[in-house]
């Protein structure tokens, strides 16, 4: 139960109660699962649910939750360790019973009392979590418990079934009886009840989402109870570069709104938002006054709103700083922000703060600009289908200057202007526009919005040893990275991690330390590191020097190499596009006996890398340069996308030779 | 101060609900805004030392002050206060104080003083409690109470002021007296009942004169303490092993000398698990019917050790005292689960079953925490002393030690599933523990154990292909020490997991490689070693480079350590580790293609710097290059003065894994 509504007055609420608890029980095991040892339908899992089943019944306020597990390896056996956290007040965990069962069929009862510890409590709320631990646990066991959750009448259980879970389910059943008011076709009754939702909205509906794997759906039955059934769900993904996984697991969620449909509740639910954006962002007096000392009147449009998101990126985001308490602000005696003004008078804001402040700002200016609220893409993929607007965490600005239209990110701080973070490009959610308000998207990356390029000039000896200094110049996300790093630490700190970044960028045997940075401060501008390098690079031999023929990064492990399949979609989160140009001076009396050949490996449409080098007397220049052009890459590209790195990873082992001339081996 | 969890705690029974109550009444007295004491105005006044180095944040004034009444009960009151010097030192100023069911947390205050001299209260809403949790095999009834300081920026200080009853039976402070940040003023006072004594014992530091500032007041002050910043070193003992501090004892605990006082809590632990490794019935039959028919000590003591590593899973919650006290044999026998308290006292239990001896060995999961010449509590493990019987000689039984009185000891860790009786991991090697033997409780050095202990012998037998495929059978055979670390992998992981973490680390070295076998052989017996069967090709694995063919002779693996500091020169104050003693080889053969002569070979390798030899050979005959290596390590740690010879050591191993042969074509 992972949610509520408060009930404004239970009793005038239809009551009709169950006559009996329906609560799982214990089962005797069959002989197959006595003796399984492995699940040819989840190779290699550690267990396996053999079933399943969750009972929630409002009416009764209880959740009844069984799980039936078989271990199978070693690992397996954590899951004889269960806890179970709650919320501590309205909520009781009660009726926790469990035993194991060994392969030869002999059972030992759960004996010890579970224990009941805090996890966190801050203020009234407190979190807590039951724990216990089933007895004489060994591979092969059969691991079987149940335990009830209590609440009082003042809550509706709103059931989230986490159908898919870490280890294969085989089997499972989750059913819930609602109110009887909100039974289905009930919605008449419901209507009637003195519930309201946090606006004061009647809540007289019932709604679910789901995510059921094929075959699967939800169904009702004559007393008016929804249940799941499902068999041979898998365990719950876990690869790299995963996009947000929750986003994608099979779930079920109830939930009471007001509204019937997405349609009309997306509309109302924008409908409200756009209400306190207005007053929020209302370009009052002070926004005026505040504006006219910020921009000229013989300023363009564009001038304009770059002056104030200049003026509105430079206050405190506490977002990166420090949130101030509650008990501080009372002490300073000043208000949460409740309107642009506020923000602006305080120099200080959230995130969401700041963003309305520009909005109030270019409003205050006589531009044109609009709100949009997004789903984080590092967190989440906005489903309009879930009618919950908390999806929508983050506030940008879309400013329209000449018809044009740039979405601008003015709450990320160190976010240059005419940018996004990449967590906020090419995401959904709702927005303002002289039509109205709807759905948008924000517009995707490109890879030259997102570009390192690494130059280095070294000078190598007859013995491999090198020296130099290396200019990094980063745009689009890497700078904004670590400008945001920046606000988080001292320069002294920052530089710290950039080496320990270093350290597996460059060559074993080789040290490479950032001697210090340009552009730091100024988001619009390329952000530079110059790092200084010495080391021994080269393995050196009787008449040659060996040397890896890149620089960068051939301590790295270039992803998907070695991982055949691929369940999810690969997320990279941003297009990018790196560049290196090493060039060596090379020592006195070598020459060039061997070094990576020309070469361009494309996967069309989604990547290219290039390898170029060039020669001269006593030089040596050697660049390579991967431009990625997605963000994500569906399961359907991804040998495509394998592939391609596969190509990458061997052209990065080709590796330099230099020869002893004979006329200088002499001198 | 700062999170002081005791490294292992006692406890006793208390009233959890009693304990919160007060806590928040304790705070609501405190509704209206009280300025900043004078202890935590003056400590702000302090001035940052000269060069804090690299420090985020100064500790300006810390104080305990520990009462002792004449039932021997104390009560601890800390003042701290701590400047933030940068944004991410902010985290100094989140003051928190631990406190268990058996344990009473009287108050917690805390102010901010800005740099422009603002003050701030903190407030209830400024404080969280939560529940120390350590992962869900390990979970306990202790409580973090953690402050969120108002207006805590850079420039301001926060000053915190707690009080809490200590456990009924704590009778020891550990103080603290180096942290990663420089210390300015700091001083323990303790203030006995009269006619109390004490005693005192310093770590890491020259032992600091009391100032007596009454009857039975005794107060310890320290100015100017540097900060113990490990955190751009590498392999470096951890920072409770290196870090400045003194334990004192009072009551009857406190007793002169190192010796006697390790006695003492020696003594002290065993009146606390008296009785509980009594074996039941079910006990003894148990581990008779375990050792029936085993030919020698060995055998009986691998069968039950064998039998507690398999059978009984590690999961506690600790209660109070029960951080200390295990549970009795019999319950954790019959339930199958418990800590490593309980996993010793079963152990003590079913061999003494048999007729041997053995005792509990507190010691710390990492080595160095526990020093021999301050006697203390500190220390968050326990193991097993097994008594071995006068000329007892079994080669596998390794891990051996001679106590004080003559008695030979082999040391044996039941939590640890992997390590076979016989053995124990690196992490305890030369470390030192106390045991509990009654009157002749000592601290004692655990082994370092000899080179055959553990490591790895890989072999690999190849072919080359014109297009610079690599294609063979590799076979890895892990022993002792290192079979345990990879049953450890094997058991920790799932198997796509294992095969997955095998391939990424392969592929630095073999880009590409696909795996047609992999497969792990006798898993289960812990003093057999594991064997890796390994089917591999690696396209493109040797390079042309003009007219050349380069190839890697040393096909996969590494035995280089990245210790960056000592590589790169940085003087070294601290000791290296070095991992742990054993034998790593690799035998390679590469059959090269038709066509293809040898015309370049790296350099051999012979390396002897006393703690560990590498050698290195390439050859070729005929058609074929062998490549041969040999690295032997037969210490831990090394001391600071022999960072040359480490940093030789690791050039060496570094050039010679990048080493390459040129083929030519003929």
């Amino acid at each position: 139960m992972r949610t509520s509504i408060l009930l404004r007055n239970a009793l005038l609420l239809a009551f009709a109660a169950s006559p009996f608890l329906v609560r799982a029980q214990f089962q005797a095991p069959t002989q197959e699962e006595l003796t399984m040892t492995t699940d040819p339908k989840a190779p290699g899992a550690d267990a396996v649910y053999l079933y399943c089943e969750e009972n929630d019944n409002d009416p009764l306020h209880y959740q009844s939750i069984y799980a039936r597990i078989k271990v199978l390896t070693e690992k397996g056996k954590e899951l004889a360790t269960v806890e179970l956290p709650y919320l501590s007040g309205n909520f009781k965990i009660s009726d926790i019973s469990g035993r194991t069962i060994h392969p030869d069929g002999s059972i030992y009862p759960l004996t010890g009392k579970p224990e009941d510890l805090l996890s966190e409590k801050t203020g009234t709320l407190q979190i807590k979590r039951k724990v216990f631990t089933l007895p004489n646990v060994e591979v092969g066991s059969i691991l079987e418990y149940r335990y009830d959750i209590r609440y009082d009448d003042n809550h509706f259980s709103s059931p989230m079934w986490q159908i898919q879970k870490p280890y294969f389910v085989h089997k499972a059943h989750y059913s819930f009886l609602p109110f009887e008011a909100f039974k289905a076709g009930n919605a008449a009754t419901a209507s009637n009840l003195y519930l309201t939702d946090e606006r004061g909205r009647a809540v007289n509906t019932l709604i679910w989402w789901k995510r059921l794997p094929g075959g699967a759906d939800i169904k009702t039955d004559v007393s008016g109870r929804y249940s799941v059934d499902v068999t041979d769900v898998p365990a719950i993904p876990d690869e790299d570069w995963m996009p947000p996984i929750e986003s994608y697991l099979y779930k079920v969620f109830f939930y009471y709104k007001a509204a019937g449909n997405a349609t009309e509740f997306w509309l109302n639910e924008a409908k409200y938002w756009q209400k306190d954006v207005d007053h929020f962002a209302e370009p009052s007096k002070a926004i005026h006054d505040a504006v006219n000392g910020l921009i000229a009147p013989s300023d363009s449009d564009l001038v304009k709103a770059q002056k104030l998101y200049a003026a509105v990126q430079a206050l405190d985001n506490t977002d990166f700083s420090r949130t101030r308490s509650e008990s501080e602000m009372k002490q300073l005696k000043i208000k949460a922000a409740k309107r642009a003004e506020d923000t602006w008078s305080q120099k200080s804001g959230s995130s969401d703060d700041i963003a309305l402040l520009y909005l109030a700002m270019l409003r205050a200016a006589g531009l044109t600009a609009y709100a949009m609220k997004v789903v984080d893409r590092s967190e989440r993929d906005f489903d309009p289908s879930y009618m919950d607007f908390d999806q929508l965490t983050e506030t940008l600005v879309v400013l329209s200057i000449g018809g044009k239209e740039t979405v601008l990110d003015p709450g990320e701080k160190m976010c240059p202007f005419d940018t996004v973070s990449w967590k906020h490009a090419n995401v959904r959610g709702v927005r303002e526009s002289a039509q109205g308000l709807s759905i948008g998207l924000t517009p995707a990356q490109n890879y030259p919005d997102n570009t390192t390029e690494r130059a280095a000039t070294l000078a190598l000896d007859e013995h491999g040893g090198i020296s130099g200094n290396c200019s990094i110049v980063m745009v689009g996300q890497a700078a904004l990275d670590w400008r945001q790093m920046a606000l988080e630490n001292d320069m002294a700190e920052v530089k710290k991690q950039f080496d320990r970044g270093l350290e597996s960028m460059v060559p074993e045997g080789v040290e490479a330390h950032v001697d210090h940075f340009l552009g730091m401060d100024q988001p619009d501008v390329n952000l530079i590191a110059m790092v200084n390098i010495k080391g021994t690079l080269g393995t050196s031999m009787a008449k040659r020097l060996l040397l890896p023929g890149f620089f960068f990064e051939t301590r790295s492990q270039v992803p998907f190499v070695n991982q055949e399949k691929r369940l999810e979609a690969v997320d990279m989160h941003y297009p990018e596009r790196v560049t290196d140009v090493v060039t060596y001076d090379l020592p006195a009396g070598m020459t060039v006996e061997g070094a990576p050949e020309d070469n361009k490996i494309v996967w069309a449409g989604h990547a290219v890398y290039v390898i170029k080098s060039q020669s001269s007397p006593g030089k040596l220049m050697i660049a390579d340069s991967e431009a990625r052009g997605f963000d994500t890459a569906t399961p359907d590209l991804y040998q495509d996308l394998r592939g391609f790195y596969q190509k990458v990873a061997t052209a990065n082992q080709e590796q330099l030779v230099l020869m002893q001339t004979t006329n200088a081996a002499s001198n | 101060m700062f999170m002081r969890i005791p490294r292992f705690r006692r406890t006793g029974l208390f009233s959890c609900i009693g304990a919160c109550l007060a806590v928040w009444a304790g705070n609501s007295a405190w509704a209206k805004n009280q300025p900043a004491p004078d202890w935590a105005q003056e400590a702000a006044k302090a001035a940052t030392p000269a060069d804090p180095g690299d420090a985020a944040a100064v500790l300006l004034y810390d104080e305990y002050v520990i009462t002792v009444d004449d039932q021997n009960h104390a009560v601890e009151r800390e003042r701290w206060a701590t400047r933030i010097l940068k944004p991410q030192g902010r985290e100094w100023g989140h003051c928190a104080v631990d406190y268990d069911i058996d344990e009473k947390l009287d108050y917690f205050h805390a102010w901010t003083i800005t740099a422009n001299g603002q003050q701030f209260q903190a407030k209830d809403t400024d404080f969280e409690d939560k529940g120390a949790y350590d992962a869900p095999e390990l979970q306990m009834t202790d409580r973090i109470r953690a402050l969120n300081p108002p207006a805590g920026d850079p420039g301001a200080v926060v000053a915190c002021e707690t009080q809490k009853r200590l456990a009924p039976y704590m009778d020891e402070e550990d103080w603290q007296i180096q942290y990663p940040i420089p210390v300015v003023d700091e001083a323990l006072e303790l203030d006995l009942p009269p006619g109390g004594h004490f005693a005192q014992s310093w770590s890491h530091y020259p032992p600091v004169k009391e100032v007596e500032g009454g009857a039975n007041q005794m107060r310890w002050e320290i100015k100017g303490m540097s900060a113990l910043d490990l955190e751009n070193l590498h392999a470096t003992p951890p920072l409770e092993a290196l870090a400045a501090r003194m334990s004192v004892f009072w009551g009857d605990a406190a007793v002169n000398g190192v010796d006697n006082q390790w006695r003492a809590i020696g003594v002290w632990q065993d009146q606390l698990e008296a009785h509980r490794t009594d074996p039941t019935p079910e006990i003894t039959a148990r581990a008779q019917a375990l050792v029936a028919g085993a030919p020698d000590l060995y055998t009986k003591l691998s069968r039950i050790t064998d039998y507690i590593q398999k059978n009984v899973r590690y999961f506690i919650v600790e209660k109070g005292i029960g951080g200390w006290q295990a549970h009795y044999a019999g319950d954790i026998f019959r339930n199958g689960y418990g800590d490593c308290k309980d996993k010793t006292t079963l152990l003590i239990a079913m061999l003494q079953s048999i007729g041997v001896r053995a005792y509990y060995l507190h010691v710390d999961s990492e080595r160095g925490v526990i020093d021999p010449d301050e006697p203390s509590l500190t220390g968050n493990h326990m193991i097993t002393a097994i008594e071995l019987p006068e000329g007892e000689s079994d080669a596998r039984l390794m891990a051996r030690v001679k106590a004080a009185d003559g008695k030979t000891l082999l040391i044996f860790d039941p939590t640890d599933e992997e390590t076979p009786v016989g053995l124990i991991r690196g992490e305890l090697q030369g470390a030192y523990g106390n045991l509990a033997d009654g009157a002749d409780s000592q601290v004692i050095q655990m082994p370092v154990l000899p080179p055959d202990s553990g490591g790895l012998s890989r072999t690999g037998s190849f072919v080359l292909a014109a297009d610079g495929t690599l294609s063979g059978d590799v076979t890895d055979v892990f022993s002792g020490v290192d079979a345990a670390g990879e049953r450890g992998l094997l058991k920790e992981n799932t198997q796509k997991d294992v095969r997955e973490g095998i391939e990424v680390g392969m592929s630095s070295d073999l880009p590409g490689a696909t795996f047609k076998g992999l497969e792990f052989e006798q898993t289960e017996k812990l003093d057999q070693p594991i064997r890796l069967e390994m089917q591999l090709s690696a396209a493109s694995y040797a390079h042309s480079a003009g007219p050349l063919l380069l190839l890697r002779p040393r096909v996969m693996g590494s035995d280089a350590r990245a210790v960056p500091d000592v590589m790169e020169s940085k003087a070294r104050h601290f000791p290296i580790e070095i991992g742990h003693p054993g034998c790593w080889r690799d035998s390679f053969d590469i059959t090269l293609p038709a066509g293809y002569a040898v015309d370049g070979t790296p350099d051999p390798v012979n390396v002897d710097v006393g703690f560990a030899r590498y050698h290195s050979t390439v050859t070729a005959k005929g058609n074929t290059l062998h490549y041969e290596r040999e690295y032997v390590v037969k210490d831990v740690e090394i001391p600071p003065s022999k960072a040359a010879d480490f940093r030789m050591l690791e050039g060496s191993i570094l050039e010679d894994e990048k080493g390459a042969v040129v083929l030519k074509k003929d």
